[in-house]
């Protein structure tokens, strides 16, 4: 990712300084026109070669006193400086705005799409953006007004990201000169917990006690009696046989699998975030196989649902546990 | 996911696109093409045949070359520079060794640093060619190179998927033109400075005269056509007869050859004139300093001094057009009086063996005469009247005494041969005489009025030096053809003599009315472009500038600098951006963003992320609303913002727009509901 590192030198000169005061120069606005206010304009390495080169032309003229090779250096200088107006011109008018920043798991790619629209008339060529931790794309605004740019960041962490100031840049026309703003779209995406698939833990069969289930196939379905074997949970003693007869039975309940889960924070082990990712693999592959299934988060609950909307609210509810934004 | 980071991953290992490496290729022939002219053929034929090469490369026939193909390269284009007969650190060797670094860098250029170093390497290998020739059509081709070559560098920064080689150019050209008026600016006004170390000078391939004279050197100019020099005179013209343009002395003959001799000490003789013949010479490059003047001379140029035989130098050799200022007294003596001792002895140094039988002859002759004039007389009248014979094609003379065998035996010869037999003459008799050579003559051009001296006009003749009228000049080539110096070389030409000059040098002589005159209007182009353009150094800088700004103070040329150039800058900044301010935005756009800011005053703002059909989804869905009433407001937003190949126009957007405001209306119902 050179192309973005690569940033020229006063930026990293300035180093954070120099995002402050980015800050108060182009602010935050999920709509940003490019203008003199905004784009930054200086010569790249090969246009500082090239200077050099029109130093070497300027020798070589003096020394041989031949004034179309003073020619081919002044048209050469002045070609720079025109350019300097190309390049700066190549940028200033774009328009960019948000259009989407679709939701990501950790670890895989955000993608967030922004529209860039050029004002009528002249074409522009050779815009790049990109974040830093991205890869530059091209827009391609030459026989279209707007294009819209997808462009990828890696998730980070769960919650919100945000994947900082956007680098806009150009080195159109001749590569000498490199004009560049960071712009602020205010652009966040959310990210998922990275899913970790397991099986569903067997006690996840939903919170009997509350009994609002209706369901005749139900889990807490009788079915037999019989004699008590070392293991059998106690609560399904049946005490009163047991002060009559001084046998041990147990009633028997049919284990019917429970068609709608419940994904419960406290039935997984590990730690927080791997209990989160948990429930994301859960969550997924009960959507997959078609089962309907409800999140209790702490104070939280969500009633038992199937679809890719009521993922999308499991999968939100996931990402921003703990997080007091919204 | 289908990772697009994976596949951009793979375009990262760059490919110079194929519109700029098409460029690169034509750019690499319009530029090495020029240098036919000056370098080996094999040399060129290295650089075309790498060029092939790449050529074979690109569409995908050939590979990159391997290692050994390239070390044959290297070695083929070595041996070109030796085979080429190149001597030492000249010109030509450096630009030799720029042209096989250009060629072999092509052939083997892969990624962007390689595609810039070609273009780099162009710019330089066209600059270069300017020391050679600064001709107006060079300059009008170079042109045309600039611009291809620049095309190029837009082809690296522009999409790689086009392969748009007329869109490169299109914009290279208007870059170009874009940058005429500010170089035209810095060109005017950049402080001309001397040069700062001597530099490698080209072999001299160049034609004209030169510090040694053999007799046919001048024979050998005749087949030349080139211009020597542009005289423009300032007020009376003297007649062609008169038109001797001193440039050169020979004082020391041996063997055969004519040589200048020692530096005499630079102690010039005080010219001063009131007044004579004014006229600015514009001298083509000859890579030497000495200078072409009438009689006698004195310079008006700050660079050129006199030196001690009267003639004229520049302090740097030529190596451009140099213009330099004249006043000249045809009437003037050249040491009158005594001769100095040590130019004495240095003038009659002779060794009479070297052709006994014109040293007989001479000897026998100065006792029949006695003086200096009668001697001279007796001779010029033995050229007249014997039979002797004027031509281009003389009979070669080699071995001893040549200057015996050409005036008993071959009795036919060149300027060259008569001054030099005339010379040795007067110094077996002890009189004071030499070689002189130069151009005689000239065009007069009648659309400018300035005479051109082409090569064919070199001549040579001798000096005599008598106390009374000090260096007189004898022109023994008057004796045996007067044509030659009242109406030019072709009057008199044999039929034979002439057809082994050029069609042009003949059609300039005047065989053919019509293409005579037209050449005369491309040298008229040619005089003003070398007065203007390449005869512009400091001295007509400031001149001009004297006239434009008055007296030269940095502070008025830094002022003019600064005003000439941003006026030009501006030119091309209202050419950028006219267009653009005149414009207002995509006009949905802003219909839409008038509605969204409604909203936001309702209390609805647009959340960041949202494109324009999201925010109408989720404010539908949020107010209640249902996928009918908000459905035909989405599809029209996405449509007329986001495809481009559907046409809409004015109902389109107006429509549109009374769609938003109805549902606005059913917003703020459902709201206060």
């Amino acid at each position: 990712m050179s192309s973005v590192d690569g940033r020229t030198f006063p930026e990293r000169i300035i180093g954070s300084r120099f995002s402050a005061w980015l800050d108060k120069r182009v602010p935050p606005s999920p709509q940003i026109t490019l203008s003199q206010r905004n784009i930054f304009i200086f010569p790249t390495r090969t246009g500082f070669v090239f200077s050099g080169l029109l130093l070497l032309l300027i020798l070589g003229a003096v020394n041989y006193q031949a004034s179309l090779v003073y020619a081919v250096a002044f048209l050469l200088g002045s070609l720079f400086l025109v350019t300097i107006l190309y390049t700066f011109q190549n940028l200033s008018g774009l328009q960019l705005e948000l259009v989407n920043a679709r939701p990501g798991f950790v670890g895989e790619d955000l993608e967030f799409t922004v529209r860039v629209v050029r004002p009528q008339g002249k074409s522009r060529e050779g815009i790049q953006l990109g974040w830093p931790s991205g890869i530059m794309q091209w827009a391609e605004l030459l026989d279209k007004e707007a294009d819209t740019v997808r462009l990828y960041v890696e998730a980070q962490r769960r919650g919100y990201q945000d994947p900082g100031r956007l680098l806009v840049e150009t080195y159109f026309p001749l590569g000498l000169l490199r004009a560049w703003t960071w712009v602020d779209l205010n652009a966040r995406a959310l990210v998922y917990p990275k899913p970790v698939f397991q099986d569903f833990p067997i006690s996840q069969q939903g919170p009997r006690d509350e009994g609002q289930l209706i369901d005749p196939f139900g889990s807490e379905d009788f079915r037999d009696i019989r004699e008590y074997r070392p293991g059998d949970p106690t609560k399904h003693i049946i005490w009163r046989s047991y002060a009559r007869s001084d046998e041990l039975m147990v009633k028997q309940y049919a284990s019917f699998v429970e068609p709608r889960l419940w994904l419960n924070l406290d039935d997984v082990s590990g730690g927080i975030e791997e209990k989160l990712s948990r429930l994301t693999g859960m969550a997924l592959k009960a959507t997959r196989q078609d089962r309907e299934f409800g999140l209790k988060l702490g104070n939280l609950k969500l009633s038992p649902g199937l679809g890719d909307a009521h993922l999308e609210t499991v999968l939100r509810e996931l990402a921003l546990y703990g997080f007091t934004e919204r | 996911m289908d990772s697009p980071k994976g596949k951009a991953a793979l375009g990262v290992a760059y490919q110079i696109p194929r519109n700029t490496l098409a460029l690169l290729m034509i750019a690499q022939v319009v530029v090495i093409v020029p240098y036919l002219l000056h370098l080996s053929p094999w040399l060129i034929a290295v650089g075309l045949f790498s060029g092939y090469w790449r050529t074979r490369v690109y569409q995908g026939v050939w590979d990159y070359p391997g290692r050994l193909v390239k070390a044959v390269l290297v070695v083929a284009s070595i041996a070109a520079v030796v085979l080429s007969g190149i001597e030492g650190f000249s010109l030509e060797a450096v630009s030799s060794l720029l042209i096989i670094a250009f060629a072999l860098k092509l052939i083997e250029m892969k990624n962007r640093r390689d595609a810039y170093l070609v273009i780099f390497l162009s710019y330089f290998v066209i600059a270069i060619q300017f020391l050679f020739d600064q001709s107006i059509l060079m300059a009008l081709y170079e042109l045309v190179a600039i611009v291809v070559v620049t095309a190029a560098m837009v082809g690296l920064n522009q999409l790689h998927t086009q392969v748009r080689p007329l869109v490169s150019l299109k914009l290279a050209g208007a870059l170009v033109v874009q940058a005429l008026p500010f170089t035209i600016v810095v060109f005017l006004l950049f402080p001309r400075i001397a040069p700062l170390w001597s530099v490698p000078l080209p072999n001299s391939s160049t034609t004209g005269i030169s510090d040694e004279l053999t007799p046919g050197d001048i024979a050998s100019l005749t087949q030349s056509d080139e211009p020597a020099f542009r005289v423009i005179f300032d007020g009376e013209r003297p007649p062609s007869s008169e038109l001797y343009w001193r440039g050169l002395v020979y004082s020391e003959f041996d063997q055969g050859t004519w040589r200048v001799g020692p530096r005499l000490l630079p102690q010039a003789p005080r010219v001063s004139l009131e007044d004579g013949l004014r006229y600015a010479v514009l001298l083509e490059p000859t890579f030497r300093n000495w200078l072409f003047a009438l009689d006698l001379a004195e310079p008006g140029t700050n660079s050129v001094r006199p030196t001690r035989d009267f003639r004229l130098e520049a302090s740097e050799p030529v190596l451009s057009v140099f213009r330099y200022e004249v006043r000249s007294d045809p009437r003037g003596l050249l040491d009158p009086g005594v001769l100095p001792e040590f130019i004495r002895i240095r003038e009659t140094a002779i060794d009479p063996t070297s052709n006994p039988r014109l040293t007989e002859f001479a000897r026998s002759l100065w006792q029949q005469t006695g003086s200096a004039v009668a001697f001279t007389e007796a001779v010029l009248r033995s050229i007249r009247q014997e039979e002797y014979f004027y031509t281009l094609q003389p009979p070669t003379y080699t071995g001893a005494g040549t200057i015996d065998q050409f005036w008993f035996d071959g009795r036919a010869g060149f300027c060259t041969h008569y001054a030099g037999a005339l010379v040795y003459m007067l110094r077996v008799a002890g009189i004071p005489a030499r070689m002189v050579g130069g151009y005689q003559g000239g065009e007069l051009n009648p659309i400018t009025g300035h005479l051109i001296i082409r090569q064919y006009d070199a001549h040579a003749w001798a000096e005599v030096w008598q106390p009374e009228t000090g260096w007189q000049r004898v022109d023994p080539t008057a004796a045996v053809a007067p044509a030659r110096i009242e109406q030019g070389l072709s009057a008199a030409l044999s039929a034979a003599d002439r057809s082994s000059l050029s069609i042009f040098s003949n059609a300039r002589i005047g065989d053919w009315a019509i293409a005579g005159s037209l050449l005369e209007l491309i040298d008229s182009v040619e005089l003003r472009w070398n007065l203007w353009v390449v005869g512009f150094d400091g001295n007509v800088q400031s001149g001009l500038l004297k006239s434009l700004l008055g007296e030269l103070t940095p502070a008025r040329v830094g002022m003019a600098m600064l005003g000439g150039g941003g006026l030009s800058l501006i030119v091309v900044l209202i050419v950028l951006f006219w267009r653009r301010r005149t414009l207002p935005r995509h006009p949905v756009e802003l219909a839409f963003s008038r509605f969204a800011a409604r909203l936001a005053a309702q209390g609805y703002p647009r959340r960041p992320e949202e494109s324009p059909s999201g925010f109408v989804t989720r404010i539908a869905s949020q107010v209640g609303l249902s996928d009918a009433q908000v459905g035909g407001v989405i599809a029209e937003l996405d449509t007329l913002l986001y495809n481009p190949s559907v046409a809409w126009g004015n109902a389109e957007l107006k429509q549109l727009k009374r769609q938003l405001r109805r549902l606005q209306f059913r917003l703020a119902f459902g709201a206060t509901r």
